[in-house]
């Protein structure tokens, strides 16, 4: 009996035993890609607000959040929250041992690692009323429900976009 | 024979730091200076005059009440000052207090104070006066790491969130900062406005000294039960069953 190779997209997601500093943040995701075979991939974590949100302090400016410029694959984007946790989609499963070796090297801390199922496949109530109908389904779970439409932003092969779309 | 107080049950590390704590018999472990607690806590420029709202009572002429001739009022009540607070996040990461603790000390050994607990935070109100000291004298103690512990007058999360890189709770608004040096420095104050220049608070506490020096019953740490395996559970556990099993059954009426 012949066994089929399993040649289907895995998702995985990264937590890292501390919240990642901007650099090791972009060392991190430097590793993940040059282990090549990503479809998508989500950086998660609490919200970094560029002024005070609410409080006697409203509207003051939070300078340590600003201009959290990372390099990522030679495209250069803004980091809008601290990175804890990592989702994302590999290509097929031969990838996985890479990733993990690729976290291994990049993070100077503990770390854990799973394969599950992540991203929803499915377009929700809110993504029909944010986003019409999604012809992309691989921007189906990387948008945080409660974030505003500018908060997203789609990596790809060719280049990094915020998404703009009214 | 003098009654000594009894504060709480168990024989762990995190039950006789609870009694620590409670009992107000804390060590002393910095001396950050009043008027950078004063900075950080935002309500007044240091060296101002203390906002009142009712002149001195002194001068008030108050009833002839028995209770008023029993109870001393303390210093800020007695000059009339106005409320202020002083708000606290703890890690769960083995910061030496958590919110209920920092309660239980307030509660117990602050007089003329409103402290309150909620999930991830701990506020404690108290005359302007007063809660300064209160403040100077948690700052200083080992109920305070500066690393794990800050104080927050709004966005407050941090409790239960992971720590960062370098070890300090997180902080969305970077109100404290890791120094080159090792110390912790405060940057702004406790909502969030940039202060005039940064406050040294020290030396954060090790890993190994916080797990020593926490309040927090953790798996990872020192258990309720006490020590995993063990024929009998701790002390804490069995009191907190104790009175679990009384208030399900006679809405705690020990009778």
């Amino acid at each position: 009996m012949v066994t089929e190779p399993d040649t289907e997209s895995i998702q995985v997601e990264i937590v890292p035993y501390r919240y990642l500093m901007p650099a090791t943040a972009q060392k991190l995701l430097n590793e993940i890609y040059k282990n090549g075979g990503l479809v998508r991939i989500m950086i998660h974590g609490p919200n970094l607000p560029r002024s005070v949100p609410y409080g006697p302090g409203r509207g003051t400016p939070i300078d340590e959040n600003r201009n959290l410029l990372i390099e990522v694959g030679g495209e250069a984007f803004e980091l809008s929250v601290k990175v804890g946790r990592i989702r994302l989609e590999l290509e097929s499963e031969k990838y996985f041992d890479g990733l993990k070796a690729a976290c291994e090297r990049a993070l100077p801390f503990s770390f854990t690692i799973r394969r599950g199922k992540f991203f929803r496949t499915k377009q929700t109530l809110t993504d029909y009323a944010k986003f019409g109908n999604v012809e992309d389904k691989r921007i189906l779970g990387l948008i945080d429900p409660k974030a505003k439409k500018d908060r997203m932003a789609i990596l790809s092969e060719d280049k990094v976009t915020a998404h703009e779309e009214e | 024979m003098a009654y000594t107080p009894q504060f709480y049950p168990g024989s762990t590390s995190v039950g006789i730091n609870r009694r620590k704590h409670m009992s107000g018999n804390i060590e002393k472990l910095r001396d950050i200076p009043e008027a950078d607690v004063v900075t950080i806590m935002g309500h007044r420029a240091p060296g101002a005059d203390y906002a009142s709202t009712h002149p001195p009572l002194k001068e008030m002429g108050e009833p002839d009440c028995p209770i008023r001739q029993i109870v001393t009022p303390t210093a800020g009540a007695a000059a009339g000052d106005r409320v202020r607070y002083s708000q606290w996040s703890d890690s769960m990461y083995f910061a030496p207090s958590i919110p209920y603790f920092r309660s239980y000390w307030g509660a117990i050994n602050c007089k003329g104070c409103d402290p309150g607990t909620l999930s991830g935070r701990q506020i404690i109100e108290a005359r302007e006066r007063d809660i300064e000291a209160y403040t100077k004298k948690q700052y200083d103690s080992e109920v305070t790491d500066v690393a794990l512990c800050s104080m927050r007058g709004c966005t407050v999360h941090g409790h239960s969130l992971r720590l960062e890189e370098n070890g300090l709770q997180f902080d969305m608004l970077a109100r404290t900062e890791m120094g080159k040096d090792g110390n912790v420095y405060a940057v702004k104050d406790q909502v969030g406005i940039p202060l005039d220049k940064k406050i040294n608070l020290g030396k954060p506490m090790s890993e190994s000294e916080a797990k020593k020096k926490t309040t927090i019953f953790r798996v990872d740490g020192v258990p309720m039960g006490g020590k995993v395996g063990a024929r009998k559970f701790d002390e804490a556990i069995e009191m907190t069953h104790h009175m679990w099993e009384y208030r399900s059954k006679w809405g705690y009426r020990p009778e």
